[in-house]
């Protein structure tokens, strides 16, 4: 309670802080919304959550409070609002982490993909394939040359056994020919770690998300061979995309929008879409999403939920490849 | 020499009205974040993260980085007056902390924890300042398999945890590692002991062991002990005496060492860390049998570790961009909505903002301390207050701390059943330090193995071949076994 108490006042305050201007007040919302966050503060739901909870408490004049509920791989927080009164007032970050991805990895899940209402795609976070600084692979051929040739001493890092990582990594492994049940496969409890093992010479590979890989490429400790993008990634002017650096076929992308529990409203559906397509054409916006490491990338609710449709053609098949499907 | 000068720079920022005043509420607000069990400086900094958007970079960071070392001196206030460590690093600090208050010297206690946390906590800061990037290189080489070899020493306190009974004592450890297990499996996602729900899924929260195992077993102790406060002795000197100041110059010392440098890896934790402390300075003193019945260096050291690794932490976070903690994830999302990536560029680029946070932390540091003493008196008061008061207040936070951590009811009904559990432990003589510190090292324990053995095809020689990793688990070996020497020897 304290900590509800303390998050609504902040946010009321920042509110306060923001809007000197007057609005007229619309219907919705008229008290607080709650945007559940499935994932500890830091990551990448959390931090584009955050992101948009402003933007829409800037917009509304209306705290948007984000409010984490990790827990078992963030299906606790998807249960609990797809759950919820379908109100406008309990949504959700909808991540790839609990949608597509999880439904290619775990045939039980709890709860059913289109058993929610899908509002927005908000961001997307791109694959970075990386190797240390001063790796003699200059490219991902060099990285494929090698783990052919020896992939019984080919190391790479997974920040997470059924995350984004498991996936863009198999997929390159794969397609490049590479005998993968002889790699070693070495899994660390985050991206983090992930790529501070690379950092340090422990690990000879990686492919995480941008937002996990910018910090350590920045600071020269790591270096990117290819991007999962169709154009390269603003401040990495250097960094081919997968096409440029000959892997057209890999696809695999981390990414962040919005949902609520089903039946939500077509009327609050569409204020949430509306704003979120304003946002991704304000430059502020914009300017903050690049600062951490995100591409805005709009859909409605229509494109998103198709979005996800294709997701998940798109990672079945090879989640029973990598033997992940459970 | 440069160094100073770019530090005298930032103290120079540090200290405008603005800075100071930023510096100030986030210190107060990471006192109050570190008291309140389940309420941890990740969420405190995650829910003022919002203001970000309205504040200039370097006030906003000046808070939320006092509120993370902050939570560290707030910590120990309820470990030491009621049995709750506020924080997972001021589990330890409970076993002698508690013992002075119940001995009516609630006051030293409490001092002592303030003024060792501000000596480690600033010396910590010295490192950070003139050592940051070659430290933070240094710490990049160590990997998953030196990760076991530390683990393993870390290990050997266990042995000296078990108090009365070694087979009790490793009887608790074995159920701590047990319950780590609870959850996915972290290498290939296998579920364990979930039994079909999705509550055990998520694992076992460390937040609600820790509620559950202090304050709520505290609780029913006291209702059964009929107690009436804490201690109803007088409240006596408020200050530690000289020749226990004295004696704890090297207790803060070496826990400012193993602080520091255990900080400064990213993949060890607070918790463990000052468990660590805490069995060097009972090897140490020539009188170790004093620890666990109110010795004040058992206050005075994981108080100083854990500010030096707060400390630490921030070496790798500004040289490399790389988060130790979960807050200083937050923390690290903070800099980087102002465009600051951290990394070795920040020290280039942004020198002066770099440097106004270095100096705005020696300014914290000195408010805490400032702020925390003349609380001392107040707070050692509340050991007098009837449990009739105290039992209800502590079991309303203890449920709202667990229910906080994760917005989780499960967490609740979790920390209540730890806290049975913690009860019987007590009446059946089953320390419960080791439990816990298990809890916190076999994950580690688990990760680092696994990953350390993937990396070498399956072959253990990994561990034979990389000096540091052999040197640890050696050492590690060896300490073990000096530990159960020393038992059978006649005390």
């Amino acid at each position: 309670m304290i900590r509800r108490w303390l998050i609504v006042s902040m946010a009321a305050l920042s509110v306060g802080v923001a809007t000197g201007r007057t609005e007229a007040q619309p219907q919705y919302p008229s008290k607080p919304v709650e945007l559940v966050v499935g994932f500890a503060p830091g990551g990448g739901a959390d931090v584009a959550g955050r992101l948009i909870a402003a933007y829409a408490s800037k917009k509304w004049g209306t705290p948007v409070n984000v409010v984490n509920m990790p827990g078992a791989s963030g299906i606790t927080g998807a249960l609990h609002v797809l759950r919820a009164r379908p109100d406008g007032y309990t949504l959700m970050m909808d991540v790839h982490a609990v949608s597509s991805m999880l439904f290619a990895v775990q045939s039980d899940v709890p709860y059913k993909m289109d058993g929610k209402t899908s509002i927005a795609l908000v961001t997307l976070d791109p694959v970075i394939y990386t190797v240390k600084q001063d790796s003699p692979w200059k490219s991902l051929q060099d990285v494929a040359a090698a783990a052919k040739a020896n992939p019984k001493s080919f190391r790479y890092a997974l920040g997470g056994i059924a995350g984004v990582a498991s996936f863009s990594v198999s997929q390159f492994l794969y397609g490049a020919g590479v005998p993968v049940p002889e790699t070693n496969r070495v899994v660390f409890t985050g991206g983090n770690p992930a790529l501070t093992a690379l950092a340090g010479g422990h690990v000879d590979f990686a492919g995480q998300q941008w937002s996990e890989s910018a910090g350590l490429i920045g600071g020269k400790k790591i270096r990117g061979l290819a991007v999962v993008h169709p154009t390269r990634l603003p401040g990495l002017p250097d960094v081919p995309t997968a096409k440029e650096a000959g892997f057209p076929s890999l696809d695999v992308v981390g990414w962040q929008g919005l949902a609520g529990p089903p039946n939500l409203p077509a009327a609050i559906v569409q204020k949430w879409a509306a704003l979120v397509e304003e946002a991704s054409k304000d430059p502020a916006f914009l300017e903050q999403a690049l600062k951490v490491s995100k591409v805005i990338a709009y859909k409605g609710p229509d494109a998103f939920w198709k979005f996800q449709e294709e997701e998940l053609k798109k990672y079945l098949p090879l989640a029973t490849q990598i033997g992940i499907r459970k | 020499m440069e160094t100073l000068g770019f530090l005298l720079h930032g103290f120079a920022q540090a200290l405008t009205p603005t800075n100071l005043m930023f510096a100030f509420i986030g210190s107060v607000l990471g006192t109050l974040v570190g008291v309140l069990p389940g309420i941890g400086p990740t969420s405190g900094i995650a829910i003022l993260l919002p203001l970000t958007s309205f504040l200039p970079p370097a006030p906003a960071i000046i808070m939320l980085a006092a509120i993370y070392y902050g939570a560290m001196y707030g910590g120990s206030t309820t470990a030491i007056l009621v049995n709750i460590p506020g924080e997972v690093a001021s589990v330890v600090t409970t076993l002698d902390g508690y013992q002075m208050a119940r001995q009516g010297r609630a006051g030293p206690a409490l001092a002592i924890a303030a003024i060792s946390s501000f000596v480690a906590g600033t010396l910590g800061l010295v490192g950070l300042t003139f050592f940051a990037p070659p430290l933070a290189d240094a710490a990049l080489r160590i990997g998953p398999p030196e990760y076991f070899g530390l683990v393993i020493l870390a290990f050997s306190v266990v042995v000296s945890l078990s108090g009365a009974s070694l087979v009790k004592g490793l009887s608790a450890a074995a159920l701590g590692a047990l319950f780590a297990l609870v959850g996915l499996d972290p290498m290939s996602g296998v579920r364990r002991f979930a039994f079909g729900t999705t509550t055990m899924l998520g694992g076992i929260d460390f937040i609600a062991v820790i509620i559950g195992l202090f304050a709520i077993t505290e609780v029913l102790l006291s209702v059964e002990e009929s107690a009436r406060a804490v201690s109803l002795a007088a409240l006596g000197k408020l200050m530690p005496r000289w020749d226990e100041l004295r004696r704890c110059v090297g207790t803060m010392l070496r826990a400012t060492g193993v602080g520091f440098f255990l900080g400064l890896l990213p993949g060890s934790t607070p918790g463990a860390i000052s468990f660590i402390a805490y069995d060097l300075e009972k090897r140490v003193s020539k009188t170790p049998e004093r620890f666990s019945r109110g010795a004040i260096e058992g206050v005075a050291a994981p108080e100083g570790a854990n500010n030096a690794t707060t400390s630490a932490g921030f070496v790798p976070l500004f040289a490399l961009g790389i988060p130790a903690t979960p807050a200083l994830a937050v923390l690290l999302s903070g800099l980087m909505i102002y465009g600051l990536q951290p990394g070795p560029m920040l020290f280039e680029k942004q020198p002066q903002f770099v440097w106004t946070i270095i100096a705005s932390m020696y300014v914290g540091n000195v408010m805490l301390l400032v702020l925390n003493l003349p609380l001392v008196g107040l707070w050692a008061r509340l050991c007098r207050v009837p449990y009739a008061v105290m039992a209800p207040l502590i079991l309303l936070f203890s449920v709202l701390g667990a229910f906080s951590v994760r917005n989780n009811f499960s967490d609740v009904g979790m920390a209540l059943a730890f806290g049975v559990l913690g009860y019987l432990m007590v009446k059946l003589g089953y320390p419960t330090a080791p439990l816990v510190l298990a809890l916190i090292l076999t994950p580690m324990l688990e990760n680092a193995l696994r990953q350390s053995l993937s990396m070498a095809h399956g072959s253990p020689l990994i561990f034979f071949t990389r000096p540091i990793a052999v040197t640890l688990i050696g050492a590690g070996l060896a300490l073990t076994a000096w530990s159960l020497l020393s038992r059978r020897a006649p005390q």
